[in-house]
């Protein structure tokens, strides 16, 4: 099925030349700690923690609104040291979830409302249903979906996860247009 | 003719006397040593102790009366603590209620905490809701998505977990985060606009 357009407001976004959009309404702390491939929606109100720690994004990621990316941090007999998030491409986090993952790998859907604790590895492939909890330093293994508090295995995905992954955010990225004046 | 004169006065001429919002009067006191980021949001009467960081994009919002937060807090962001008193003790003729946060008190992301009095050692992980009937003691944890409406008080070391909020007794309280706060407290000043502290001790 086709995706409807989703429209915004020219003036609210941010075009680069890479292509990513992302939206005035967002709060980039320490951008110069954040790399965005090309190709990424970050929607109104989401944050990134680049102050933390690096933040890297893949191509083709979308980041929707009241997002949270923080880079997870590690307690070690000297201190505390942050460490950086780095993910892969054709991402989706929805809205209001908080992403305290070290790694999130490629084609993985993360629903709204979630909590990725601290320090989780999120395999290849994967999805997160919306309002999962997954427990600090859990990993998610490839081709699972993961729901519940704590987030458990609820089942297994097709090998054309990967596939939609693409058509999805690809979709998504394309029907994302500023409203056209008439 | 006269009726019309009068529909044509326009409307910021005409004076408003004794309209006075309350929630404009913000009276924010930051000890020394306390790290608060520009970008969050304090509304009231709130004083906030020495070595607590608030994130940015954190607010704290004394609707009821003022909020007192002591040492070693850490407050991240989108975190709203809202001091609101539930609508059968509104307009009791008693002296204004004061939120009392204990010290070394975790509010991690988007959690949103009411409670009318917070002891020390607490932890309150991400999206968890406290509603403004639950008094919670010292070396609690409340799991992350946790909801807490009903009339409670919490004991000490309860931990609150899982999707159906089980409730269980810790053996230990929580360890304190101040490894965490030393190494914001060196970070966050590099990155962010601070508010400076205007108390002395």
């Amino acid at each position: 099925m086709e995706l409807r357009d989703i429209n915004y407001n020219k003036s609210d976004y941010v075009e680069t030349a890479s292509g990513n959009k992302v939206c005035r309404q967002t709060v980039l702390c320490g951008s110069q700690n954040i790399i965005l491939q090309g190709k990424v929606i970050v929607q109104s109100e989401a944050i990134i923690r680049g102050d933390l720690a690096n933040v890297k994004t893949g191509r083709y990621c979308i980041i929707s609104k009241e997002a949270v990316l923080r880079p997870p941090y590690k307690k070690f007999s000297k201190g505390v040291a942050f460490f950086p998030l780095t993910m892969g491409d054709h991402v989706y986090v929805g809205e209001k979830s908080l992403v305290n993952a070290a790694i999130v790998g490629n084609y993985v859907y993360i629903g709204k409302n979630c909590v990725i604790g601290r320090r989780c590895t999120l395999r290849d492939c994967c999805v997160i249903e919306d309002n999962t909890i997954l427990a600090p330093e859990t990993v998610v293994p490839p081709f699972t979906r993961y729901s519940g508090s704590p987030g458990s295995c609820i089942g297994d995905l097709p090998e054309c996860q990967a596939d939609l992954m693409v058509d999805f955010t690809r979709s998504y990225y394309q029907h994302f247009q500023p409203t056209k004046l008439i | 003719m006269g009726l019309i004169l009068l529909d044509s006065l326009p409307l910021h001429r005409i004076p408003c006397y004794g309209l006075k919002i309350n929630m404009s009067r913000n009276s924010i006191k930051i000890l020394p040593g306390a790290l608060v980021c520009e970008e969050s949001k304090l509304r009231g009467d709130i004083t906030i102790g020495s070595g607590t960081i608030v994130h940015p994009r954190a607010s704290i919002i004394a609707e009821a009366g003022p909020i007192i937060i002591g040492e070693y807090c850490l407050i991240e962001e989108q975190v709203r603590i809202v001091h609101r008193l539930p609508f059968d003790q509104r307009n009791k003729e008693n002296s204004t209620p004061v939120l009392l946060i204990g010290s070394h008190n975790v509010f991690e992301v988007d959690c949103n905490v009411e409670s009318p009095k917070i002891g020390s050692n607490n932890v309150f992980e991400a999206k968890c809701f406290v509603g403004n009937r639950v008094t919670v003691s010292d070396g609690c944890i409340i799991g992350a998505g946790c909801r807490l409406t009903e009339e409670q008080t919490l004991k000490d070391k309860m931990i609150i977990y899982g999707s159906r909020c089980q409730m269980r007794e810790g053996l230990d309280k929580p360890q304190p985060q101040t490894l965490q706060i030393e190494t914001l407290t060196k970070m966050l000043p590099n990155y962010h606009h601070i508010k400076k502290s205007n108390k002395k001790n």
